[in-house]
């Protein structure tokens, strides 16, 4: 944590550079992340949308984790929502009632996207068996569907064309697809 | 992309992929046959992608905090009258970081309790759960009147929850947020939470995560921490699954608390924590108790946590110049950055503050208390010799009988008043506690002292004129001295009424 602090002051050319200014730098960045999450605009959500953030920024902030630029940030609070959210989905069951899910009722679901919350950590195995393969697809997914990045947003952070990253978002979600429609038929 | 595919191949895979997946179907699948010939395994990949591709739908599409906003909701409350195991709801009391914690009743002993329903995302693996055991273990084996309780912790269907002694009061939080506070309350303040945390410490016990919000204070005046080993359980420290080997982990195998403006600076950077990470806690608590400022308050949390690992806090006795200057040494050396400078233990800073509370004693309020509490004593002492030279003179069973009774009533008046002072100066964070318990018995004695007089006064009225209406006048003085006098030196001293 001190690397990280030293290391986004000097980024600056002032190293006296007071902390106070650079802080709300970082938190609003996070609360951007929590801001998609809460795309709704649902009243009486916003307490839980900065909770998440905090809880997300302390997991960042006391993991001593030092982040070199802002994509490098983006991409670190996107993989603590995916772990936040799975652990919470998990918590609350979901396994049992993903399990409880017939083949039709799986792929239909999948394909609409019903009972997300359900399909969480069923989504996170798969996430990990591919970065395994594929790290950058992974953290692709992360971007864009636990931290609600735009495509152009995501394409920011991993350095990358729109264009591209479209079709390697295509690709992610065909694999994923497969895995999730194939594990319920083992 | 699944099994025995190399490195190249899944590469081809992704290129071929990307390539196709915008042209009309009939198109894709001739450039992959013509593109792929050579590789029977790589076009087969690339085709059931492609098929999965099409019947995706809007899969991932919606990001997760649109389509499964319940996520964000709280977990429903138990209504009351629900039976968690061995114990019924009676209601909620609130929230923690923790979960919910309920009052309820343990049906098996009748005793109430708070319970308190530890959210499951906490303790989802059996590791963590395991460690959990331990920490209640540890923190039921610490008995200490500064201490919260710990009773149980019992797990009924899966969901573990920990049942503790109920506290009542408020928390320091509320104190801070409230009025100023003098400087004898500060230190008296110090000094009792010190010495529970000293108890704690003694038994190997580290909080890791005092804060005002973690100290009550209860009806009676005495102090209380509570979520005493319970901060070991964290968010933060929960499994880091799915992180990649090029990336540190998000997670880290370091303790990590949930409130950032009162860990200490090892705490943060992720080192070992032991008593002296709670000595930077309690400096941070009693500075802000004192001044009412945090000494590393930030704009944003990450602002605080900078200023904790690197700004020395402003000294407390240059916010607070009224404070004796033990106390505000001993903050200083509390917040030092380095684990090695601060105090070793509670114990130590229990050492420093008692010299301070020594030095201290001379403050003018304490001494006009100190002062009437003796002057007391002694106007005890004059009413018995006065009732024994009443009975010599006019040998009545009445004033034999009073003789006794101011006697009794005096000597033990003298001894509860002699015991306040010497609490006063031996035991200051007690004194609190004893005056409320010695309260309505000094009354009661002033009240039957004076009562005893005027009968005396009256019953040696018609033989000798001058000790009845000396017995009268000490009666009068007694009977001010405690409705007007004694709240108003009390006042002075403690700034409350009692």
């Amino acid at each position: 944590m001190r690397r990280l602090v030293t290391e986004l002051m000097t980024g600056d050319d002032d190293p006296t550079r007071d902390a106070d200014r650079l802080a709300p730098l970082v938190y609003d960045e996070l609360r951007r992340i929590a801001a998609h999450f809460m795309r709704g605009e649902r009243p009486g959500r916003t307490l839980q949308a900065t909770a998440l953030v905090h809880e997300a920024y302390l997991r960042l902030a006391t993991a001593g984790t030092p982040w070199h630029d802002k994509r490098h940030f983006v991409g670190i609070a996107a993989r603590a929502m995916r772990q936040i959210l799975v652990e919470r989905a998990r918590a609350r069951g979901a396994q049992k009632r993903w399990a409880g899910l017939d083949r039709v009722t799986l792929t239909d679901a999948l394909a609409v996207a019903a009972p997300e919350a359900a399909m969480l950590p069923a989504l996170d195995e798969a996430l990990t068996r591919l970065e395994a393969i594929d790290p950058e697809q992974a953290r692709l997914v992360e971007l864009r569907y636990f931290a609600g990045l735009s495509i152009e947003e995501a394409a920011e952070a991993l350095s990358m064309s729109p264009a591209t990253l479209k079709r390697r978002w295509a690709l992610a979600r065909a694999w994923l697809f497969r895995e999730l429609s194939q594990s319920s038929l083992e | 992309m699944t099994g025995g595919m190399t490195t190249e191949q899944q590469r081809r895979v992704a290129r071929l992929f990307e390539a196709a997946v915008d042209l009309e179907p009939s198109r894709a699948a001739s450039f992959i046959a013509s593109d792929a010939a050579d590789d029977a395994v790589v076009r087969n990949e690339v085709l059931s992608l492609l098929a999965s591709h099409s019947r995706a739908g809007a899969f991932l599409q919606q990001p997760i905090g649109d389509a499964a906003p319940e996520l964000f909701d709280d977990d429903p409350a138990l209504a009351p009258g629900t039976s968690v195991g061995p114990y019924v709801i009676v209601r909620e009391l609130g929230r923690g970081g923790m979960g919910r914690v309920y009052l309820a009743t343990d049906s098996r002993l009748g005793r109430t309790v708070a319970l308190k329903a530890l959210a499951p995302d906490l303790v989802r693996d059996s590791a963590q759960r395991e460690r959990l055991r331990r920490e209640a273990r540890a923190a039921a084996s610490l008995s200490h009147p500064g201490i919260c309780t710990v009773y149980a912790l019992e797990e009924v269907d899966g969901e573990l929850y920990i049942a503790t002694e109920v506290v009542d009061g408020h928390t320091l939080r509320d104190e801070i947020a409230s009025a100023s506070r003098r400087s004898a309350d500060v230190l008296a303040t110090a000094l009792e939470l010190a010495t529970a945390l000293a108890a704690a410490h003694a038994a190997g016990l580290v909080h890791r995560d005092l804060k005002p919000e973690n100290v009550m204070r209860t009806g009676d005046g005495r102090l209380k921490i509570v979520d005493f080993g319970l901060a070991r359980i964290d968010p933060a420290r929960s499994n880091p699954r799915g992180v990649a080997a090029d990336t540190p982990p998000i997670t880290h195998a370091g303790v990590v608390a949930g409130t950032p403006a009162y860990m200490a600076p090892e705490q943060i950077e992720g080192g070992s924590v032991d008593a002296r990470t709670d000595v930077f806690a309690f400096g941070v608590l009693v500075y802000e108790y004192a001044s009412g400022v945090h000494p590393f308050g930030g704009a944003s949390p990450l602002a605080t946590i900078a200023r904790v690992l690197e700004h020395d806090a402003q000294p407390l006795a240059v916010r607070c110049p009224d404070l004796p200057a033990g106390l505000s040494e001993v903050v200083t050396r509390c917040l030092r950055k380095r684990a090695a400078d601060r105090f070793g233990s509670a114990a130590e800073i229990v050492g420093a503050l008692k010299a301070t509370g020594d030095a201290m004693g001379g403050a003018p309020g304490t001494r006009w208390w100190r002062t009437h509490q003796l002057v007391v004593a002694a106007l005890y002492v004059a009413a018995a010799v006065l009732a024994w030279q009443i009975k010599e003179w006019v040998e009545t069973p009445l004033t034999v009988a009073i003789f006794i009774v101011l006697g009794g009533v005096a000597t033990v008046g003298a001894v509860l008043r002699g015991h306040l002072v010497f609490t006063d100066r031996m035991n200051r964070p007690r004194l609190t506690v004893e005056r409320r318990r010695t309260r309505r018995g000094i009354v009661l004695i002033d009240f039957v002292l004076a009562a005893m007089l005027m009968i005396d006064a009256i019953a040696t009225g018609g033989v000798r004129a001058l000790p009845a209406v000396f017995a009268l006048s000490l009666a009068v003085g007694v009977s001010l001295a405690s409705v007007v006098l004694e709240p108003a030196t009390t006042r002075a001293a403690f700034g409350d009424e009692e």
